[in-house]
Formats: structure tokens, C-alpha cells, sequence
């Protein structure tokens, strides 16, 4: 094992160096407007749900509902007696069925890891530095994982990728479509968003300490990053003032292009959302507290053990991808301290988005919101969280997140209610499209039933 | 007074209060008759009574039914509108074992005790109790061929060490193969580092096993005979130990995943005369579900959890239910301090991935997991005679929407979610021990 990471870190290392070459021309990129699903080809032939129980999200339940969808759109939601199903429609009954907007898991690992223990099947992070703002979750995206199919068979249909916690600034996040020809059609967002990570895990202390090896020196690592990048921008401001007011002879030489201060600075500018991901409210703290001196656009993460700042996040108004609400009470704590920390989010008015913070069993997104209404968020909270708010939060609400006219037709039809464990997925749409309810592992089943 | 010495003193009062917190468990209440009333009952055996009462004495259930003959004075306990099943067992646990899981430095210890680990105030005891956990068996790790023997405990947070031990629970022993040994001990350079290694190194330890019992056996039958002059062998803990084993005293708990080592173990044991009592893990059964159902084997699964690694690659969340259909009993365990929490979520899995009734999959976490433990004719069940462990749900504990309102051991309440704080009457207060770990022998979740 020792002698493969040792080999790996050789492979990057070669790739980094050969990286900035290619680039340097290179402007930096501007955060793209719109999902790429904008651009998608749409489906030939409109499909109407007709008879299902519409859970909206955004307009209430619909008993008795059609929904239509046609181009790769919604463009038609309604209960039946007012829906006018299109003439040439292909019209799917689904009476006794709940119907509902396909869930968004706003962070997992999918199409970064394939097999846990087996390294070279993972591509999770880069141990080499912290600061990695310029590694691309879209560069490492295997659109052929074995994990999306059984993920999207629970209905989950939209994903934010994330690297793993192993640094403060692993990389940058994509916002990815769970069906597509290939990699270009399902990552709809690349690099949009970034996590910065402040939970104590990102301290390098394995083998021989090396810097930062405390929180003290991750959070002045990330402190003395930030005002270097903006020297930084502030080299090129100037250089690009001076280059156009200089005369054609006399046009000065542009600074040395950074790849790494040209992935923070739409952050620094408050251009792109950091999801500041920390545990502890000391650490919630710290995180809070560099956003500030930064003005960073803040998403926070996790924020397991909040409880005691809880009206602090609230009064920041900053979005929270909580979670996951499995993780163990610390000691001193009820048993149930977690599991409620969802619903005392919502009694504080706080927008929060359920994570599976998993990737094979990202699949279980909707039982933890459920598990949160056990422990008391009102249901159609925890329909927001998985649905809904995280559209919000993401900047996609007007494709993604409920069954409205005009939205991507990202659409689920179960047995029953879809929070719930026993119920079964049977069909699952993505961009109008019928995806295959099949994985490896139906496979595998059919397989060795049939012998 | 000296600086020293009040730091001295002040050390002294704190050793002190904590050897008080520590000696302030409880003692093991009295037995009182108690009926809990009004409830739906879920007996797991006998079907479903609606609006039914249970009688518990001496913490037995003494009767259960629409109507129980309730004495005046008992105890009454109002469960209308609320479920009651059996508590639930769990099979394959690692919890409370302050942090001493594996002993790696040799691939046989069949010798070594698990209850000698034991850390009866660890936190995570509360946590599953909260969850509805009444029984656990704690397993040794997976790194040796041959680990350590159980220890099986109740619930009962706030007690003494000794009075949370299963009395008299039947001697469990831990084997494992595949690769959890082959990385520990092939990452040294030792055997085993391959399944060959795996399964040569019990092989061998299992001989030598054999003829250490062969010696005792030809020593015993001298004594028998009277001879005064015969002289006993030395005496081998772990040798002993493993011709328990080959004695069929000690029930053999395999930890394995794939199809292949399924059937090298039966072969085994088959070669070596002992009985495998269950496979833990077990992934990959319903390959060969009919060979394992047929070698009367149980299995004590995940529902969902897979590729965390190569061997658990092939792992389908219909494994339980698949293997279940062909003939094998099932039971679905938590190998973790995370789903320990909430084992009746992963049963209700059950029903989604396969179509298992609600009785089946409550028997994944009760009945048959208590066969995995060999107690399942005291626990396990809500039938007349068995221990009253019992635990009080807010609605069907087979829904996402589920919590626990009381756990209930050997009729008395060990957690009781009205109460403030913890929500335990038998925890005097001081510091729970334990960590928030994962606590599992594969523990291969991703860095988030």
C-alpha cells in the first residue's frame, strides 16, 4: 500500500508541473451562467404522469395530478380535471403512486471514488497541500461509476462532487446531472462552489508532523493564502491599468500567471459561494470569523455540534448543507442531540439542505430526512432540504428543486411516500428522459436469483 | 498550605469523586409486576395484537394478550397508541470495547476475553439502548484468523459491569478470513497475506488443537481408568480454548464476505467436526444461499452497506432477503456505533429491497439475531417465559418516522424518553466514557 500512494504522489507531481504550461495563456475562467442541461437535446415525445400524488414542493400536494413533460422540461403540472394532456403524448398511469421532484444530495463523492479501500480507484483529494483550490472536481469525474446508477434508482437525480475533507481547500465543487451520454452532459455546473474545510481533520500529523500540523496553522496558512491572492490580483490590476494606458512600444510584461490564486480569487471576490465546512462550534467559529475578514459568499457545512450558537448561525443568514444528522452525540450530550439539530435549524427560520456526505450509500438521502422528522421537522421541511432549498442554495432553483412548468424534468414516481424506507422507486425520469431502473447490483440480483 | 500540597489534596479529592461517581451504579432493581397496556403488540412469533396488554414478572413476561390477569398493585405502563416489539439484538458489535478490538499481534487468539475489554460506561452502551437495543454480542475485530470470544450484554446503562453481562449466554468465538487478516498481517510480511494463508493458518491452528485435545482425551480416560500414575498435560490456554471449539462448547462466528469462503469454512468445519453457528457479513450469500441454508449456517448482514472495499464489491441490498427465501435465517446486524442507533431502519430495508413482511424483517433484528447469540429461547420475542426486554415505539418501528419512547430490560425501563437530561433512571450522573467512532472492523467510510 505504502509503495502505490508513494507512486501516485510521483504521477501528480509529474501532472502538476506539466499543467501550468498548457494553461498559462489562459485567462481565469468566469463562473458559467447557466447549467449545462440548458443545452441538453430534449426527448422526442412529450410523456404524461397522469393520476399520480403530486408532491410539488413548491405549491403544496396534488392528489389526482398530471404532470407533462416534453423537451427535456416540466410544462405541465396540475390536478387532472385542469391539465390538458398534449394529443400525441405517450400517457403513463400512475394512479397510487406519489410523484415528485428528483433529489439533489448537496455533497458527495460520487464519480470520485469507486472502491473504498482500493487507492487507485479514488481520486478523492490531493494529499500533497492544503491549499489545492485549483484542483478540478470535473477533471476526475467518472461518469461511468458503478455508484450513480444505484444511487439515482432512490431518485436521487442531481448532486453537488465534492472532494474529500483532507484539506482545508481541497478543490473545487461541481454541480453534476445523475444521467447523460457522458461526462459533458451530466456535469451541468464545473467548478461553482468550493468547501473550505476548518474540522481538524485537515492536520497533517501523520508520520512526521509537517506545517499546518494544528488549527492554528491551518487557519494562518489560509489567512496569509488569501492576502497573497489578492497581491496577486492586485499585480495584474495594475498591470492591466498600466497595459492600457501604455503605448504600443512600451506595453509592460504581464505578472507570472498563478493557477491556484486564479481558482480563489472569484471566491475572494465574493463571485462563487465557500462552504465553509466545520463541526464544533469552536471551529464554526474560526471559519466564521475568516469569511468575515474576507467577505466570502458563505454556505455553511455540516455544523454537527452546533447546538449552543444555534440563534449565532441563524442571525448570519448563511444557508447550511447540514449533516450528516448520523453522526455520534459527543459526550455530555442527550442521544438525540443530532438527530434534532434539522429541526432546530427551522425553528429559527435557518435555509438548510440535507447531505448524504457518502457516495455508495448517497442512496440513503432521503432517510435522513426523514429520520430529521422523527425528531421533529415538519415533513415538508425535510422535503425541502433534499429537494427544494437545495436548488436555492446552489443557485439553480429555476431548473431544479420542484415540479414546476419550466423546470428541467427531473421527476420521481414511487409507492409511497418518499421519505419513507419501505418505499420502493419504480421509475425515475432525468432531463424528461426515462432512466434505466438498473445498476450492477440488479444485475447481480437477476443473476443469481434466476440460478 | 503549600502550593504542592493543595494540588496534592485537590488530586486527591478528584481521585476521590471520581472512584465515588464510579461506585454509585446502580444496584439491579427488584422485580415488580408490571403491565404494559393498550399498546400494538408485535410479537414477532405469534402475529400482530392490536390494542394488547403484556404481564411481566419477575422480569419474565408472564402473559400476553388482548387482556393479561394483572394484579391491582402492578406497576402499569400506558402504551395506547403506541408499538411494542421485542427488544432488539444486536449480532455483530464492537461497542464499549475501549478502543481494544483487535489483539494483532498474532493471527490465532482464540484465548483471548472480550469481556475483558469491557467498558460498561461507555457512552455508545446509551446511545443503541436509545435506539432500542437491549442485548448486544461484542464481537472481537476481524484481524485474526481466529479472534477472541464474546462477551453478550443487556443494556443496562447505569448498572455494574457484572449485572449488564447476559447471564449465562453461550461462549461465542470469532473467526474471520479474507481481508482484513491478509492486510494486517501481509502488510508485515507474515501470514497470512493471501485466502491460501488465510485458510492454512486456521487449518494449522485447528490441528494443533486437535491433538492437544487428543492428549487431554487419552489423559482423561487414564484417570477414568484409575490410573494414579497419569499425568495431565500442560495446560494451553489458547489450545484449550480452540478444542472448546472442536468440542462443538463454543458457538463459531465467521467473519467473511465472499461466495468461495463460504464454502472453504463449511468444508472445514465439516473436516474438523465443529458447527459454524453463523456467517458475519456475508455479503455474498445469496450466491450459494442454498449450500449455506443447507449446512444450517446463519447470517448476520448489512442491508445496503457495500464497496468499501473489493470483497464487498458484489454486495446487493437484497442479499438478506434472497438468502432468507432460499432457506437461510437472517439477522441484520450493526458492526457499528452509527447503526446500532437505528437497526430498525436497516430492517425496514428489508421490506424495500426484496419484499420482506414486517414480521420477517423484525425478526432480522430479534428472533434470529438472538439465535445468533444461541439465546433465542430467552430472548428475542414476545412470547410467555422470555426475558421482558422490551422497547415502546411512538408508531411502527419499521417507518423512517420511528423513535423509541422506553426501553425496557428484564421489566424494568432503562431508557425513558419523557425523562430530562439522558433520558436513562439508572445512570447516578458522572462521566460517560467512550467515543464517537465508527467502532467497526471495516472501517473504510471515506474522508468526507
Amino acid at each position: 500500500m505504502r509503495a502505490t500512494l508513494t507512486l501516485s504522489k510521483t504521477i501528480a507531481t509529474v501532472v502538476l508541473f506539466a499543467l501550468p504550461l498548457a494553461a498559462q495563456q489562459s485567462k481565469p475562467a468566469a463562473a458559467p451562467a447557466k447549467p449545462a442541461a440548458a443545452q441538453a437535446p430534449a426527448a422526442s415525445q412529450p410523456i404524461a404522469l397522469r393520476g399520480g400524488k403530486l408532491i410539488t414542493v413548491s405549491k403544496g400536494v396534488i392528489e389526482n395530478g398530471v404532470l407533462v413533460m416534453d423537451g427535456g422540461k416540466i410544462t405541465a403540472v396540475g390536478p387532472a380535471a385542469s391539465v390538458t394532456i398534449p394529443r400525441n403524448a405517450r400517457v403513463i398511469d400512475v394512479k397510487g403512486m406519489t410523484v415528485y421532484p428528483g433529489l439533489i444530495d448537496s455533497r458527495t463523492q460520487l464519480g470520485l471514488t469507486e472502491i473504498g479501500a482500493v487507492d487507485m480507484s479514488n481520486d478523492l483529494a490531493e494529499p500533497s497541500d492544503q491549499i489545492m483550490p485549483h484542483m478540478l472536481v470535473e477533471d476526475a469525474f467518472h461518469a461511468e461509476t458503478e455508484l450513480i446508477p444505484v444511487t439515482r434508482m432512490n431518485g436521487i437525480t442531481n448532486a453537488v462532487v465534492t472532494p474529500s475533507a483532507r484539506n482545508t481547500l481541497p478543490g473545487q465543487m461541481s454541480f453534476i446531472q445523475l444521467a447523460g451520454k457522458d461526462r459533458d452532459e451530466m456535469l451541468l455546473l464545473r467548478s461553482f462552489a468550493m468547501p473550505l474545510n476548518f474540522t481538524g481533520a485537515q492536520r497533517r500529523r501523520d508520520g512526521t508532523p509537517r506545517y499546518p500540523s494544528t488549527r492554528m496553522g491551518m487557519a494562518t496558512q489560509l489567512r496569509q493564502t488569501f492576502f497573497d491572492a489578492q497581491d496577486y490580483a492586485n499585480k495584474w490590476a495594475e498591470y492591466e491599468k498600466k497595459n492600457a494606458e501604455a503605448k504600443d512600444d512600451k506595453k509592460p510584461s504581464p505578472p507570472k500567471r498563478d493557477l491556484r490564486y486564479d481558482a480563489l480569487l472569484p471566491y475572494l471576490q465574493g463571485k462563487k459561494p465557500v462552504v465553509l465546512t466545520a463541526a464544533e462550534p469552536s471551529d464554526i467559529k474560526v471559519a466564521m470569523q475568516l469569511a468575515r475578514e474576507f467577505k466570502l459568499k458563505v454556505i455553511l457545512g455540516e455544523i454537527t455540534y452546533a447546538h449552543k450558537m444555534l440563534d449565532e448561525i441563524a442571525a448570519s443568514k448563511f444557508p447550511v448543507i447540514v449533516g450528516e444528522i448520523y453522526s455520534a452525540p459527543r459526550s455530555g450530550e442527550r442521544y438525540d442531540s443530532v438527530y434534532s439539530l434539522p429541526a432546530e435549524l427551522h425553528k429559527r427560520g435557518v435555509k438548510f439542505a440535507f447531505a448524504s456526505y457518502d457516495s455508495h450509500n448517497a442512496r440513503n438521502l432521503p432517510y435522513e430526512a426523514g429520520y430529521a422528522v422523527a425528531f421533529g421537522l415538519p415533513w415538508e421541511e425535510a422535503m425541502k432540504a433534499v429537494t427544494l432549498n437545495a436548488a436555492e442554495i446552489w443557485g439553480v432553483a429555476d431548473q431544479f428543486g420542484s415540479l414546476d412548468v419550466g423546470k428541467t424534468a427531473n421527476v420521481v414516481v414511487a409507492n409511497g411516500d418518499p421519505l419513507e424506507l419501505k418505499t420502493d422507486v419504480k421509475q425515475v425520469f432525468i432531463n424528461g428522459r426515462e432512466v434505466p431502473m438498473t445498476s450492477r447490483q440488479t444485475q447481480l440480483r437477476d443473476a443469481y436469483q434466476a440460478r | 498550605m503549600s502550593l504542592v500540597r493543595a494540588f496534592i489534596s485537590r488530586a486527591c479529592l478528584t481521585a476521590l469523586l471520581c472512584a465515588t461517581a464510579l461506585a454509585q451504579m446502580s444496584q439491579p432493581p427488584a422485580p415488580v409486576d408490571t403491565v404494559i397496556k393498550g399498546g400494538t403488540i408485535l410479537t414477532v412469533t405469534h402475529g400482530t395484537i392490536e390494542n394488547g396488554s403484556i404481564l411481566i414478572r419477575n422480569g419474565k413476561i408472564a402473559e400476553v394478550g388482548k387482556t393479561v390477569n394483572a394484579p391491582a398493585n402492578a406497576k402499569v405502563i400506558d402504551a395506547t397508541g403506541k408499538f411494542v416489539m421485542p427488544g432488539i439484538i444486536d449480532s455483530h458489535s464492537h461497542t464499549a470495547l475501549n478502543g481494544d478490538v483487535n489483539e494483532v499481534t498474532g493471527p490465532v487468539g482464540p484465548h483471548l476475553l472480550m469481556q475483558d475489554a469491557f467498558d460498561y460506561t461507555d457512552r455508545n452502551i446509551y446511545h443503541a439502548l436509545a435506539g432500542g437495543v437491549t442485548t448486544s454480542m461484542l464481537l472481537h475485530g476481524s484481524a485474526n484468523m481466529i479472534g477472541g470470544q464474546a462477551a453478550v450484554i443487556k443494556h443496562k446503562f447505569g448498572l455494574d459491569r457484572d449485572d449488564m453481562l447476559f447471564p449465562n449466554a453461550p461462549r461465542s468465538i470469532k473467526f474471520a478470513s479474507g481481508e482484513n487478516p491478509k492486510r494486517v498481517y501481509g502488510g508485515r510480511n507474515q501470514a497470512p497475506a493471501t485466502r491460501m494463508g488465510n485458510f492454512t493458518v486456521q487449518r494449522a491452528a485447528l490441528q494443533e488443537a486437535r491433538e492437544y485435545m487428543r492428549e487431554w482425551d487419552a489423559y482423561d480416560e487414564k484417570v477414568k481408568k484409575g490410573d494414579k500414575e497419569a499425568k495431565p498435560p500442560k495446560r494451553d490456554l489458547k489450545q484449550e480454548a480452540l478444542a472448546d471449539v472442536l468440542r462443538g462448547k463454543v458457538h463459531v462466528q465467521i467473519h467473511c464476505y465472499r461466495a468461495d469462503e463460504f464454502l472453504t469454512e463449511i468444508a472445514m468445519a465439516k473436516e474438523f467436526g465443529y458447527k459454524i453457528r453463523a456467517f458475519h457479513h456475508a455479503l455474498e450469500v445469496y450466491k450459494v444461499a442454498e449450500k449455506v441454508a443447507e449446512a444450517g449456517v446463519a447470517i448476520a448482514t448489512f442491508t445496503d452497506w457495500w464497496g468499501y472495499k473489493i470483497e464487498a464489491w458484489d454486495a446487493i441490498p437484497w442479499n438478506p432477503v434472497i438468502s432468507m427465501r432460499k432457506g437461510v435465517r437472517v439477522a441484520i446486524k450493526s458492526d457499528s456505533n452509527d447503526y446500532n442507533r437505528r437497526l430498525n431502519q436497516e430492517a425496514a430495508k428489508a421490506i424495500r429491497y426484496g419484499g420482506a413482511t414486517e414480521e420477517e424483517a423484525l425478526k432480522m433484528i430479534t428472533l434470529n439475531a438472538a439465535w445468533v447469540l444461541g439465546v433465542e429461547d430467552r430472548v428475542g420475542s414476545i412470547d410467555v417465559g422470555k426475558d421482558a426486554d422490551l422497547v415502546i415505539w411512538d408508531r411502527h418501528p419499521l417507518s423512517s418516522y420511528a423513535k423509541v419512547e422506553k426501553s425496557i430490560i428484564d421489566g424494568h425501563v432503562y431508557f425513558d424518553r419523557a425523562l430530562e437530561g439522558y433520558g436513562l433512571p439508572f445512570w447516578k450522573g458522572g462521566p460517560m466514557t467512550g467515543g464517537g467512532g465508527f467502532g467497526s472492523d471495516d472501517e473504510y467510510r471515506e474522508v468526507r
